[in-house]
């Protein structure tokens, strides 16, 4: 397979074994194709096959109060918690790589748990906590479970970054007289750089497309934009739905193409 | 225990994650364990008091639909990673092989996009594909093949089938990174000592590969059992699962309490899950090493 030479006589299972992951690639994509075609179908309701393209639905998205309000929500809670979660996260990564500590291991499993244990648990027991001290539904409270779910992620891609780069080069700032605070601000910080920055657009990402955990978080009036569009589904599902869908998925795809720009996909994915 | 060295200054940047942690993960964890045990909520009634009246009432269910909402919860759940398997691992395989450079970046954006996609999102595409008039009953419908819709949706079919869309990439990318790691020369031996493709495939990659199939399958699993939006935007009626149940318990019934049970029973489901993964995948680690 590896150094398959171009001109060898067809192949039935290598084009058996091709034309399956094309099949497979299709059935990832073409749903969201599917979305596309309906945000720009101008049929009142859902239907097959598209008889045009109008920008109708995206026109009601953008004048319709409760989705734009939802957005604004959604976009400002996701900022707050893309800051918070990268100060937190990378400090924590930092402590967990240089600081020495014992049960590391385990500190670090900690850390990364969120991510282990089912998302409306952690909004079930957020709502409980909340309920119980009398403090009601403020933002704050959905801000800093956004965070705690988003903080792994900035913990993990660090981590990862912390790991793979040379101790020698902070070593040598040292050496060469550097002090322990100008050797972390001058050496160390713009080496994590990429990690944090691609743990922030998890972070972004997480925040902004959270529904499990804001479900039981949100006062009415004061709904994210997933949980507006997941209430509206269950009544309508006309092609609003489908302009919504396309400008989060649009975002989220502005949110990669910086980050491909910032650091290239590679850092990306390496977990 | 003897710790070789010190904690440094550096070992107090943990404190901002470490407060987040105990205020908005330990604590409300703890508060739900404790709420579960009680009648109503104790600040606010002072005649509430300890029971185990909602475990007895899950584990005694006289209304007869919560072993049924665990049962199919854990069904889907099944049927969803084995899916996944199915269709993640010609993918992982694929791009793990791949030598050219774009195509597996292509690729790669190709799984990661979906990923990118939320939840409410992607369970929508497939509303508008499952759908009694969405695009596959209506083509089908159109060419003549069925006389009325199939029902593709509002049943545990649909549920899963969006399910699987929206996890098949966790599946994929911790396969990518385990089959990137088995040295192809491996195959490569067992080929010229006359296997066939699929032969040294059957024997030697999948056999290494096995601990990446068990930790993806573990988080697909574990995803899938605690999945609210998919199962009751494609479930309808005919679908509830312990996710949903313990959401109707916080919405429209407001017992809160029960709620709790509910979320502890799940939780430990998740955790015994989890618990168990790891430690097949700890074994295996050790018998890889060992070899």
């Amino acid at each position: 397979m590896s150094a398959a030479p171009n001109r060898r006589p067809f192949d039935a299972g290598r084009a058996a074994y091709l034309a399956l992951n094309a099949l497979l690639l299709g059935f990832l994509l073409l749903p969201i194709a599917i979305v596309l075609v309906f945000a720009l179908n101008p049929t009142p309701y859902i239907s097959f096959p598209p008889v045009g393209v109008s920008l109708r639905w995206f026109e009601k998205f953008f004048t319709n109060a409760e989705f734009m309000n939802a957005l604004w929500l959604s976009l400002w809670v996701a900022t707050v918690v893309l800051v918070l979660s990268i100060v937190i996260g990378a400090a924590c990564a930092l402590a967990l790589a240089r600081g020495s500590l014992p049960g590391r291991a385990v500190l670090t499993a900690f850390f990364m748990s969120p991510l282990m244990v089912p998302a409306i648990l952690t909004g079930l027991a957020l709502f409980q906590a909340y309920l119980l001290s009398g403090i009601g539904r403020p933002v704050w409270g959905l801000i800093a479970a956004h965070t705690l779910v988003a903080v792994p992620y900035v913990i993990r891609t660090t981590l990862a970054v912390l790991h793979n780069f040379d101790r020698r080069i902070e070593e040598a700032a040292a050496v060469l007289g550097a002090s322990p605070v100008r050797v972390f601000f001058e050496v160390t910080l713009p080496l994590i750089r990429p990690g944090v920055f691609a743990g922030g657009v998890f972070a972004f990402i997480v925040s902004f497309d959270q529904f499990p955990v804001s479900l039981f978080l949100v006062v009415p009036k004061g709904e994210t934009l997933p949980v507006v569009l997941f209430n509206y589904m269950k009544f309508d599902l006309d092609g609003a739905i489908a302009a919504a869908s396309m400008v989060s998925i649009l975002l989220a795809l502005s949110v990669v193409l910086v980050l491909e720009r910032l650091i290239g996909l590679k850092a990306y994915v390496k977990l | 225990m003897t710790n070789a060295a010190r904690p440094s200054p550096i070992a107090w940047l943990i404190a901002p994650a470490g407060l987040l942690f105990v205020l908005f993960f330990v604590l409300p964890f703890a508060v739900m364990t404790a709420m579960s045990f009680y009648s109503g909520n104790p600040v606010t009634n002072p005649n509430a008091f300890l029971t185990t009246r909602h475990y007895e009432r899950f584990l005694f269910d006289t209304a007869g639909i919560f072993h049924e909402a665990l049962w199919s919860t854990l069904r889907i759940g099944l049927v969803t990673t084995i899916v996944s398997l199915l269709i993640g691992y010609p993918l992982a395989h694929w791009m793990a092989r791949m030598q050219s450079r774009l195509g597996h970046a292509l690729v790669l954006m190709a799984v990661i996009a979906p990923m990118l996609t939320g939840i409410v999102v992607r369970t929508f595409a497939w509303m508008t594909i499952l759908q009694d008039k969405g695009v596959i009953n209506t083509t089908l419908m159109q060419w003549g093949l069925i006389e009325k819709p199939l029902p593709l949706m509002y049943n545990e079919f649909g549920t899963i089938v969006a399910l699987v869309h929206i996890y098949v990439p966790f599946m994929v990318l911790t396969l990518t990174g385990v089959i990137g790691r088995i040295d192809e020369r491996l195959e490569q031996a067992a080929r010229s000592l006359g296997a066939g493709r699929l032969r040294a495939f059957v024997e030697v990659t999948l056999p290494l590969s096995l601990p990446g199939i068990l930790a993806g399958s573990l988080l697909v699993f574990a995803l899938s059992i605690s999945a609210y939006v998919t199962p009751s935007l494609m479930g309808g009626t005919d679908v509830l699962t312990l996710p949903m149940l313990i959401a109707q318990q916080v919405g429209t019934s407001f017992n809160p309490n029960f709620a709790g049970a509910l979320g502890v029973i799940l939780l430990l489901v998740s955790l015994a899950i989890v618990v168990a993964y790891n430690r097949i995948l700890a074994r295996l680690a050790g018998g890889q090493g060992m070899a």
